[in-house]
């Protein structure tokens, strides 16, 4: 089949999103991304949430699948297991991956299916008009919290590390360059990558703005004690004050969910469900 | 002397064993040529708690309880306490008065007592108190007749894994057990005889393994689940088995998850399934809205228990009928299977599965936990009568590039299913309101048209359903509706009313939803009076009748609460009131 390019891997589907949303960003890279690692249409398995960025799955041109708010990752992993020659990936925003589906968030890392969490993180709800989300700093105002919110910001891919990560990466939607690099390497390693990505809601989020991003945050390869095989250090990276680390910050290789559960190499799903006849036969002497 | 006809009840704290040494004994009346029965009461909670195992063996097919047991093996007073007056007159207690003696009205003058120190002897002639509900296995076929090369040869198989030394030490306690009736009970007869036949070509199952080995052969290689009783077995049986076939089992992280991930394998084109019960499904509810907007086919397991909230997990009832129909919110097409027998809980998971995929939508096969933790004898299942219908499942290569439509609509509303890593097959499986496409729409017409395709399924598949099956006497004044775990008490119960010369129909419903209203409105017509047996409070089932029905005089319904199946008597008991009275019902 003939190299493809971002081109293809595009819907007709008119966008539901605002001009200038950060997701745009987020759909671009990932469809270079796809395109460079010469992937086809129908080999990938897009699965997203509920929210803003759950609607990217109607703009990808693929095998893709809209289901409920913050189950995702159960999805997914299970469409892994069922047809492991797919490249799956899932995607949604910071309510839903880390509110709503923050349970299935920990499982699904720590079961390190071979598949792309892609974190389109706002820092509030978009989709049901602004209020705080888990990643909103302490004191923002919204419609829910005019007061400021009271609570404090989860640290999504620390989470993700803590429940034993094999692959934690963050990237900004409008640095497109390093997104495709990142969401490349995602993709290629063979685990559970979560990606975070940085994905301003111009229309709500009047605080975390393009140019308050650009201020904060920083490439975490140009540190000089920068070191992704390290776990302690991606901890440190990821939870020490300052600036906003961007790039792959821990990598490490482990086995997958598919090898744990010493899932056949030909995908389930071609399995042939008419040969067995004598097996299961067998199966009732011990109800004799 | 009563010949091959005995239910004994084994009554003890959890953890004594009770449930071991019953499970043995069921496997030694089977192969003695019995039919046999088993239903399990047992407390929630691991040691400690009454708990009791009751087994029913006899010439004829038994698919419940009796109305009274025979014999009663009590490891403690309370079992005693519990149980003395469920007790038929004539029958024998088994009483292990090694700490505890019984006596007023507790000893009952109309049973035969055997007074027999189990743990003494266990500790003193065995060195081992856990050992005396084997001594009780030696007392039992002693006073009963258990064919003693059945007995040593399960024991042996039963214990063969834990090595030489305790298959040894079990032996040497049937023989004591047998031992100390010869020597203190040689003249006080039981007053019942068991004798062995040939086995024959038969199983012994429970109905949680009739539904996973169901699935197994239906094809189903993908199970997640999330422990709960009375589910669980099957969530193990299949771990067990499923790897051995290629298959895989999650052990999810909640409900959400297992049926969320279950859609996720089916969406992939794995026949796929979860099981639950209750509390559970409850979880589950958003996700099958879900599987009915996507149309992905999955097949749900509910293995009820009494509600409300956690209830009493161990325990049985009827009470989510309502619950599965009406689960979710907006309004879908699903299918709900109630198997009445452990045949039927294979056969119709088997069914399940293609019905699932055959019209693209959620499957619920609903059983209780009086069938499905219930064991009992049958026919090898018949595996050549298994079929696998994928549906409308789109191969490989069949597609061209940039016309396939996922939600295509369709005279019987099945659109042609392409499963992911088909080449041309991409679409958006939305759960938002979509068109044929997929692509996410909030059009007027096309919501009236996608409900039409989606909720005319059920319309379209009513004559692939598994249909009623009518018991009794056809045109009898007297009728009974129930389904499910009832089926067995019914059947039984229709039977001896037959006996009586009281004719009675009965109509045991296997597909609950969409509601056979042809089958229930012929049925009931012409009908003095139908009773509505069903194990809940509110009358779900009755209700359904009703508004098939329209009011009606005749319908009265028969309902029991208190977390335990019926018993025969408590059917033939109302039915015989009505007879007796005279009421319009004519005694051919
Ligand atoms: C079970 C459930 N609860 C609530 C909602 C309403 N809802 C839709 S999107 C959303 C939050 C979206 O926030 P986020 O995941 O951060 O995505 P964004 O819209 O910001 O991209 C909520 C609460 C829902 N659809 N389902
Ligand atoms: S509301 Fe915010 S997140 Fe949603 S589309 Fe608009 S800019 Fe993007």
């Amino acid at each position: 089949m003939a190299m493809l390019t971002a081109k293809d891997f595009a819907t007709a589907t008119p966008s539901w999103w605002c001009p200038g949303c950060g997701d745009y960003g987020v759909l671009s890279a990932l469809k270079s991304a796809l395109a460079e690692l010469g992937k086809q249409p129908h080999e990938v398995a897009f699965v997203s949430g509920i929210g803003c960025s759950g609607k990217i799955s109607g703009y990808l041109h693929s095998y893709a699948f809209h289901g409920v708010h913050g189950r995702a990752l159960p999805v997914a992993t299970a469409v892994k297991l069922a047809n492991r020659d797919l490249t799956v990936i899932a995607a949604g925003g910071d309510g839903d991956g880390y509110a709503i589906g923050a349970g299935h968030f920990v499982h699904a890392v720590r079961r390190n299916p071979d598949i792309t969490y892609i974190v389109m993180d706002n820092q509030t709800y978009g989709l049901t008009k602004g209020q705080a989300s888990p990643t909103s700093a302490t004191g923002y105002v919204a419609s829910v919290s005019p007061e400021g919110n009271p609570d404090n910001p989860i640290n999504g891919l620390a989470l993700g590390l803590a429940a034993g990560a094999t692959f934690v990466a963050r990237g900004f939607s409008a640095q497109p360059k390093q997104l495709v690099q990142i969401i490349r390497a995602a993709i290629e390693h063979r685990g559970c990558s979560i990606v975070e990505v940085m994905s301003p809601c111009v229309t709500y989020n009047k605080i975390n703005t393009y140019a308050w991003f650009k201020e904060h945050i920083e490439d975490a390869a140009l540190r000089d004690d920068h070191r992704p095989s390290e776990r302690t250090a991606a901890f440190d990276a990821l939870t020490r004050e300052g600036k906003i680390p961007l790039g792959i910050i821990y990598q490490e290789e482990r086995p997958t969910l598919e090898e744990r559960t010493h899932l056949p190499q030909v995908p389930i799903a071609k399995h042939d469900l008419h040969g067995d006849r004598g097996r299961y036969a067998a199966l009732l002497e011990h109800y004799r | 002397m009563i010949l091959n006809s005995l239910e004994m009840m084994f009554g003890g704290q959890a953890g004594d064993g009770s449930l071991t040494t019953g499970d043995l004994i069921a496997g030694v009346f089977k192969r003695m040529g019995l039919e046999v029965y088993t239903y399990k009461d047992f407390p929630s909670r691991i040691r400690g708690g009454h708990t009791n195992y009751v087994i029913r063996a006899s010439e004829q097919r038994n698919y419940g309880m009796a109305d009274a047991v025979d014999s009663l093996v009590a490891f403690d007073l309370e079992a005693v306490q519990a149980h003395i007056d469920e007790m038929r007159p004539g029958g024998f207690v088994v009483f292990d008065n090694t700490s505890e003696t019984v006596d007023g009205a507790l000893r009952r003058s109309d049973v035969t007592w055997y007074d027999i120190p189990l743990a003494k002897i266990a500790k003193e002639e065995l060195g081992l108190e856990l050992v005396r509900n084997t001594i009780s296995l030696g007392v039992l076929a002693a006073l009963v007749g258990m064919d003693a090369g059945i007995v040593r040869a399960d024991v042996t198989a039963v214990y063969q894994r834990k090595g030489e030394k305790v298959v040894d030490l079990n032996l040497r306690a049937i023989a004591a057990g047998e031992a100390y009736v010869r020597e203190h009970y040689a003249g006080v007869p039981s007053g019942y005889a068991l004798r062995a036949k040939p086995d024959g070509d038969r199983l012994i199952m429970m109905g949680n393994d009739a539904i996973a080995y169901g699935a197994l052969v239906a094809g189903c290689r993908f199970m997640a689940g999330y422990p709960i009783t009375p589910a669980t077995d099957i969530l193990e049986w299949m771990s067990k088995q499923l790897p051995k076939f290629g298959g895989v089992v999650v052990q999810a992280e909640d409900e959400l998850a297992a049926i969320t991930m279950t859609l996720g394998a089916a969406f992939t084109g794995v026949r796929a399934m979860t099981a639950t019960s209750g509390p559970g499904q409850a979880l589950m509810t958003e996700a099958i809205g879900l599987a009915g907007v996507l149309e992905i086919p999955v097949v749900v397991v509910e293995c009820a228990r009494t509600g409300p909230s956690t209830g009493m997990p161990t325990k049985t009832e009827q009470s989510n009928l309502n619950h599965l129909i009406y689960s979710g919110h907006g309004e879908i097409p699903r299918v709900i299977l109630a198997p009445g027998t452990i045949e039927e809980s294979f056969t119709l998971t088997t069914a399940a599965f293609n019905l699932a995929d055959r019209w693209q939508l959620p499957v619920f096969v609903l059983t209780e936990q009086a069938l499905c933790q219930s064991k009992a004898t049958l026919a090898p299942f018949d595996l050549d009568a298994v079929e696998i219908d994928r549906g409308e499942l789109i191969a490989d290569g069949e597609l061209t590039f940039g016309e396939y439509k996922r939600f295509a609509f369709t005279a019987d509303g099945v659109s042609p299913r392409a499963i992911p890593g088909v080449y041309g097959g991409m679409h958006l499986a939305a759960g938002s309101e979509h068109n044929d496409a997929g692509v996410i729409t909030e059009n007027a017409a096309n919501r009236a048209r996608m409900m039409e395709k989606r909720m005319g399924k059920l319309e379209a598949m009513r004559d692939e359903l598994p249909r009623a099956i009518l018991h009794g006497v056809a045109d009898a004044d007297i009728a009974i509706v129930g389904y499910g775990a009832n089926t067995g008490p019914i059947r039984e119960a229709v039977d001896r009313l037959a006996a009586e010369k009281i004719p009675v129909r009965f109509l045991q419903l296997r597909t609950l939803w969409p509601f056979p209203e042809d089958d229930v409105r012929v049925f009931v017509h012409g009908a003095h009076h139908v009773f509505v047996v069903e194990n809940n409070f509110t009358g779900q089932l009755e209700r359904l009748i009703r508004a098939v029905t329209g009011p009606i005089d005749a319908l009265r319904g028969l309902r029991k609460y208190d977390g335990r199946p019926f018993h025969p008597i408590e059917i033939i008991a109302p039915i015989r009131g009505i007879a007796a009275v005279g009421e319009s019902v004519e005694v051919r």
